[in-house]
């Protein structure tokens, strides 16, 4: 039985799935990108291989995903991560229709059709205002741990109203919202909500149709989770593995290519790390 | 075949000698202070300020090239300093630039301006000849042509509605052409003004011809790259007795490929409209980001704009020069107008005449007058046929707005979309 | 009938409040009960529209000027790099906040041009350009501009379902003669004794006649003047200054609330759409004629109104002198390219003259503005001690 691979770059932690030819994940790894993203991949792919005690050979085919999806340079294809959380997203969720993904630097919208595929997305990749960005530097504002951002702010009963568009600006708002004697939790949930309301537009760019799943490293915050809810008047299926969603989506892939070559006659050939030439997309 | 050798490519090579030559022309008239008029591709007038000899420029082709030319940060930088906004449009702020440093542009010199026309098609420009008129002390001439009032509005020629705002266009011309005589001590030549909307004339019939030409398989022209080269050409000669005959070569050249079955790209996998103005800082980059996946451009919204409506083929009648000119001019400003505001119908006809395979949106922060419906525009496309859309947002003159691996990302991700749809398609019986 | 409550019993502060309250709603209660009653709506975009042609058809105009509302429906619909104001106004409608019959928009920039096309295609009713002139210099543009007058005439007779004869447009025209007159005597006791009124009260009076009808808008200004007038109040050290910039996307109240802390604002272009013409329009002969030509002979100015004879540095030296005011606020909405491009050519010009100025963007969603005070108030203690 041979294994696919995904390694999903991204701007801050790279992320690494091995699934089997019934599209089980068999294990998954994380670490940080840091500054050499080839490094980082590799890193990812062996922790990955670890965790399955499974060899380089076992895995018959690997597709990289995420910014530096040209840097997996032992990889065998790249596809974008906007085509890898559709899949990863319906493999979770079959019924999703609709995926929303914020991450640590670019939120997304995604309308998928049954089988994963994409049918039309929205980024937002240039403005840290509505990403997991904004989040962070509320933290950093307020001095509270990431951890802490979820439940603090739903402790809120009067969000105030973040207006500045930018972050820079943002947290100089915070602070003044701080000054006049506001909340904590009423800031913190205005971010929120600022956030989610830049997702809003995104999300109803793309349509939005039930089930509505949410991935990326900021689902994995309830306070955002129930804000989104609330705006969109859907509930949301949100996962464990949320982070791993781009990773598997490129797993999925992978395995495509092995099935497609397996109904050719060429047996699949186990794929080694090492120094290699960049290859071009399949 | 010697005629395909000669033939096949002629266009792009001509062009760009045209262009060059132009420029020659421009730095010419500079050094020898000569008449100059000041005009923009959406209603340039071009008719009546050639017959009075006017030097013709193009500041919107100045800036261009300062972005393809990889300087123009140098010029946005010095308009910023001088106080423009970086939210305004860029090639207005290019030319401030270009006026601070006495026209001295890397294609040459650009004479200074004796006039400045106008047309209502695009606010900037208004704002833009204000500048000129303070810094240059010059006459301007602001022409109001009004565009459609409401969406599917479509006036026949010498209809009551449409009457109205001949009449007043006409009076505008007429007005125009007082103030030339004024400027040049030369009397209107009705003649010679014939002689160039014939020349006119000829450009837009062939323009429209090879435009058309483009629904065949494989696409004969990139509306991206070719186009623009067209385009400039389209706008620098409009009314010239070149232009004319580059035009009739043109149509030549795009004949005999469509009927060999020569493509613009050696593969054509997917057949695309483009909406919007291109992104001239990465200009041959972005076009290589599309064809690395065999995609074509077939049409674009902007060579229906950009070149004033030119497209449309309108006829001017030489027996009734100014009112028939008036007449053309509303007519062909208003197929401008409504290439850039009430397009969701005609972007759908397109699509569907000329089997397109996607539609790419790309609105640019410079200019609100065309990007500003887009995203509506595309959302109501998507509703009302299927095809695939992709929106990316970049600009045409700042690249600091331009970020590539982005676009790429977007650009990608629309064409794996695109592929497994024809796999789909195939896999169907 | 009264669409803003009966206002004739109230004490003025009462009034003020309420204004203040109407023009900040973003509910527009006031509409929505002229449509309670069989009332219809003609929306109408900045900056100028001719409002006598929709009331003289027993609509309703209403000036469509954004709000501050969260744009949930309306961002979908825009890309990035455009003002709020076009969000804001979109979102309006898209949310049904506001409901329409009819909405027009002059072409008064590349941004605003694109309304007509977007809201065709998001609401059955009509959605159409009007095509004012940017060249009316031209020997022909109060022809053109009646014949056009005309044209928008026909479009409000099919929506009102009725005829609108001249002598109907002449009765419009003495009530809304009757209103510019009544805003310019507001403005009068803003330039001699602003003390008298705070620069958001006085933009509150003035704003509320987007909202409800003329001969309301009539009763209540001149109910309150002399109210106004009457009031007791103390002349404080503030410099003079005039607002220069708010011609389209509106300054939030509390931004004009914290500027009037350190300056008195005697005269501004805030809402300058319903003051635009500022003589009277006679009521004789043809009435379109008379209202295009007082749009092209006896009006205002503004960054989008494009005019040989009105070059806006020059007319915005005039509004300083007739005004005596010490100073000038220059500001542009963010994004707003017509008036970003103006900034330029009013620095340049107020340096040249010698008029100190006060540069600053706003967004008309802005709520925090502290920087904003700070400075303004450090700008004004500079002029104070000269």
């Amino acid at each position: 039985m041979a294994y696919a691979a995904g390694i999903d770059v991204g701007s801050t932690q790279t992320k690494a799935v091995l699934i089997d030819e019934d599209q089980r994940i068999v294990s998954r790894a994380l670490v940080d990108t840091g500054a050499n993203v080839v490094t980082a991949a590799e890193k990812a792919f062996r922790a990955a291989l670890d965790g399955a005690s499974a060899s380089e050979e076992e895995v018959a085919f690997i597709v990289g995903t995420g910014y530096g999806r040209y840097r997996v340079t032992f990889g065998d294809a790249q596809v974008t991560e906007i085509s890898c959380h559709a899949r990863g997203a319906v493999l979770m969720f079959p019924a999703t229709q609709t995926v929303l993904d914020m991450g640590g630097q670019d939120t997304k919208a995604i309308h998928v059709d049954p089988r994963g595929e994409v049918l039309d997305f929205c980024m937002n990749d240039k403005c840290a205002a509505g990403t997991g960005r904004f989040l962070q530097a509320a933290a950093f504002a307020l001095d509270i741990p990431l951890g802490d951002l979820g439940p603090t702010a739903l402790r809120s009963k009067k969000p105030v109203q973040i207006t500045t568009t930018c972050i820079v600006f943002g947290k100089s708002e915070i602070l003044s919202w701080l000054a006049r004697g506001k909340k904590v939790e009423d800031i913190l949930m205005g971010v929120h909500r600022s956030i989610a309301v830049r997702s809003m537009g995104l999300l109803r760019r793309v349509g939005v149709e039930p089930q509505v799943t949410f991935t990326g490293g900021v689902s994995r915050n309830r306070g955002m989770v129930e804000v989104v809810q609330e705006m969109l008047g859907v509930t949301l299926n949100v996962s464990e593995e949320s982070q791993f969603m781009g990773a598997l989506g490129a797993a999925l892939f992978a395995l495509d290519h092995i099935r497609k070559s397996r109904t050719a006659t060429k047996p699949p050939v186990g794929k080694s790390l090492g120094a290699k030439e960049g290859t071009a997309p399949a | 075949m010697t005629d395909q050798e000669s033939i096949v490519g002629r266009g792009a090579q001509e062009g760009s000698r045209l262009f060059r030559e132009w420029y020659g022309g421009l730095t010419a008239a500079a050094e020898r202070g000569a008449p100059t008029a000041y005009v923009f591709v959406m209603g340039s007038i071009a008719e009546i300020l050639r017959v009075f000899d006017f030097c013709m420029v193009f500041p919107e082709i100045n800036s261009l090239q300062t972005a393809v030319r990889g300087v123009a940060q140098d010029y946005l930088n010095q308009a910023e300093e001088y106080g423009y906004s970086t939210d305004i449009c860029g090639y207005l702020k290019a030319d401030v630039a270009l006026q601070l440093r006495q026209g001295a542009h890397p294609m040459g010199r650009i004479p200074k301006p004796t006039l400045a026309v106008v047309t209502n098609a695009c606010n900037t420009y208004i704002k833009w000849a204000e500048i000129w008129e303070r810094l240059h002390h010059i006459p301007i001439f602001t022409m109001d042509v009004p565009g459609a009032r409401s969406a599917g509005e479509e006036p026949r020629c010498g209809s009551e509605e449409l009457e109205r705002d001949r009449v007043y266009v006409e009076a505008q011309l007429r007005e125009l052409v007082a103030l030339c005589e004024q400027l040049t001590h030369k009397k209107l030549d009705l003649d010679r003004l014939r002689e160039v909307l014939s020349h006119t004339n000829d450009m837009s019939r062939s323009w429209r011809r090879i435009l058309e030409l483009n629904q065949t398989s494989p696409a004969v022209f990139n509306a991206l790259t070719d186009g623009t080269i067209f385009l400039g050409v389209a706008n620098a000669l409009r009314g010239t007795a070149e232009g004319g005959a580059y035009f009739r070569d043109l149509v030549e050249e795009m004949e005999l490929k469509a009927s060999r079955g020569i493509g613009a790209l050696p593969e054509e996998k997917h057949r695309l409209t483009f909406v919007g103005v291109p992104c001239y800082p990465m200009f041959r980059r972005f076009y290589e980001l599309f064809a690395e996946w065999g995609g074509v451009f077939v049409n674009s919204t902007y060579l229906s704009f950009a070149a004033g409506g030119l497209n449309l083929g309108y006829q001017y009648d030489l027996e009734r020069p100014l009112a028939s000119l008036a007449e053309g001019i509303l007519m062909s400003l208003r197929q401008s107008m409504d290439a850039m505001f009430f397009q969701d119908r005609s972007l759908v006809e397109m699509a569907q005449s000329f089997r397109v395979d996607g539609i790419v949106y790309h609105p640019i922060k410079s200019c609100r007058t065309v990007s500003t419906g887009l995203a509506d525009n595309r959302r109501a496309v998507m509703e009302r046929y299927d095809v695939p859309c992709l929106f990316i947002e970049s600009d045409m003159m700042d690249k600091r707005v331009v970020a590539e691996a982005q676009l790429k990302n977007r650009i990608d991700a629309f064409f794996e979309g695109l592929a497994s749809r024809k796999l789909r398609a195939q896999a169907r019986p | 009938m009264n669409l803003l409550t009966e206002f004739d019993v109230e004490p003025l502060e009462e009034v003020l409040t309420l204004c203040r309250d109407c023009i900040e709603d973003a509910k527009f209660d006031t509409v929505r009960r002229w449509r309670e009653a069989g009332g219809k709506v003609v929306g109408h975009f900045q900056v100028y529209f001719p409002e006598e042609i929709a009331h003289a058809a027993g609509l309703l105009p209403v000036k469509v000027r954004g709000a501050q509302v969260e744009t949930q429906q309306a961002d979908s619909r825009f890309g990035s790099y455009l003002c709020s104001i076009l969000r804001t106004s979109l979102e309006l409608a898209l949310s049904d906040r506001l409901k329409l019959d009819l909405f027009v928009t002059p072409p008064i920039c590349d941004a605003a041009r694109n309304l007509a096309g977007i809201w065709a295609r998001n609401f059955s009713y009509p959605a159409q350009i009007l095509y004012l002139p940017q060249n009316p210099n031209s020997a022909h543009a109060a022809a053109y501009l009646t014949s056009e007058y005309g044209r928008l005439k026909e479009v409000i007779e099919g929506v009102a379902g009725k005829r609108v004869g001249d002598d109907d447009l002449r009765r419009s025209i003495a009530i809304f003669n009757e209103n510019r007159s009544l805003i310019r005597e507001l403005y009068a006791i803003k330039r001699e004794a602003p003390w008298l009124l705070s620069i958001e009260d006085a933009y509150a009076l003035v704003g509320v006649g987007g909202l409800i009808t003329r001969e309301e808008h009539n009763r209540l200004l001149a109910a309150q003047m002399p109210r106004i007038r009457a009031r007791s109040a103390r002349r404080q050290d503030k410099i003079r200054v005039v607002f220069e910039g708010g011609f389209c996307e509106q300054p939030p109240l509390e931004m004009l609330r914290v500027i009037g802390e350190s300056c008195y604002i005697v005269d501004d272009d805030l809402l300058i759409g319903l003051r635009w013409i500022e003589e009277e329009v006679p009521l004789g002969g043809d009435p379109l004629a008379n209202l295009a030509e007082a749009y092209l002979e006896r009006s205002s100015y503004s960054p989008v109104q494009h005019d040989l004879r009105k070059p806006k540095e020059r007319m915005l030296l005039e509004r300083i002198r007739r005004a005596g005011a010490d100073a000038v606020i220059l500001t542009a909405a963010k994004m707003c390219e017509p008036g970003l491009d103006e900034q330029v050519t009013y620095t340049k010009t107020l340096d040249a003259a010698g008029i100190p100025y006060f540069v600053s963007e706003f967004e008309e969603k802005m709520t925090s503005f502290d920087h904003l005070q700070m400075q303004l108030e450090t700008f004004a203690e500079n002029l104070l001690f000269d």
